[in-house]
């Protein structure tokens, strides 16, 4: 029985973005079956457009240029990397009703759902975080 | 020093994580069971993070190398069935009955046929290598009326070596039961010899 990983995001800012990916990825590569819910601001970091600029929060603008030297993926690359190893990235429907957002305005492969389509799937995880 | 080589060498110098080991993952699929991986890294997390790693996928870690600032790691892609292979070579020797014979200095050879990674990292003491692939070929350099011991890490790869060797006239072989996983003896390790 693998290792169940249940990820929340709500935060949409570049190092919510960092914190949700790596674990999501390395959970994955460690043979980990890895769900993350991408609720209110945190649809940021699988909206088409929004997850390519993601802000750095007030006052830590200066540390762009650490994250360029520290030879990290991007968001992106990231996101790519998480789905290629079979992470499942579910947006919530209610906040995306609330915030006027369609599937299509999001990355390709997700699913959508509601509360209960991650309970479902979180409800014998092994390790749930809430980012 | 024992040369280590590997099947496989993977460049992750430079990386941060969670990229080492998102890469060995990919990596180490492409691997048969058995075959041997070398990570390079820079990150100095990543000697945490590949033993938990390995840890956590079933796969053996064997050990780390520090050269020039560049962080080698070995290992090994575990074969699902490795712990449940049935044990067909009927005679045995137990670690506390070898040790006997090593400290009463008795003349047996021990031949160890692990890969040459994980025999650097760990082995018993006057141990010869011999990777199990090799075996066949390297023979005709082994006495067939010596005294053989033979080990691996936990007593399936030195049954099939055991057999090979019986099978071409070796008179008096015997498998390490539970081979290195077992072995409460002691050891030589990589550190020992720098």
């Amino acid at each position: 029985m693998n290792t169940k990983v249940a990820i929340i995001a709500s935060n949409g800012g570049l190092f919510d973005a960092y914190k949700v990916f790596n674990i999501a990825t390395a959970s994955a590569a460690t043979d980990a079956e890895v769900a993350i819910f991408f609720t209110f601001e945190g649809l940021n970091l699988i909206h088409k457009e929004a997850h390519h600029q993601l802000p750095l929060p007030a006052g830590a603008e200066h540390l762009a240029e650490g994250f360029q030297k520290a030879n990290i993926p991007t968001i992106p690359q990231l996101v790519e990397m998480a789905q290629e190893m079979g992470v499942k990235i579910i947006a919530c429907q209610m906040t995306m009703d609330v915030m006027n957002l369609k599937k299509e305005d999001f990355i390709e492969g997700i699913e959508v759902g509601g509360a209960v389509t991650f309970l479902d799937f979180a409800k014998d995880a092994n390790v749930s975080l809430t980012f | 020093m024992p040369e280590i080589t590997a099947d496989m060498t993977l460049d992750c110098k430079g990386l941060a994580c969670p990229m080492p080991i998102v890469k060995t993952k990919k990596a180490i699929d492409q691997l048969d069971a058995g075959q041997v991986i070398e990570v390079q890294a820079t990150d100095q997390g990543s000697i945490a993070d590949i033993q938990g790693w390995a840890k956590n996928t079933g796969h053996h870690y064997l050990g780390t190398v520090e050269e020039c600032e560049v962080l080698k790691h070995y290992i090994r892609k575990a074969n699902p069935n490795e712990v449940n292979e049935e044990k067909k070579y009927p005679l045995i020797i137990s670690s506390d009955e070898l040790q006997k014979k090593l400290s009463e200095n008795e003349k047996v050879t021990v031949i160890d046929v692990r890969e040459t990674a994980e025999f650097a990292f760990n082995r018993i003491a006057g141990a010869v290598s011999i990777p199990l692939g090799e075996l066949e070929h390297r023979i005709s350099k082994l006495n067939p009326d010596d005294e053989i011991v033979v080990v691996c890490r936990t007593g399936n790869r030195s049954d099939m070596a055991c057999q090979l060797l019986a099978g071409k006239g070796f008179k008096h072989v015997k498998n390490l039961e539970s081979g290195m996983s077992g072995w409460n003896g002691s050891t030589i390790n990589y550190d020992s010899q720098n």
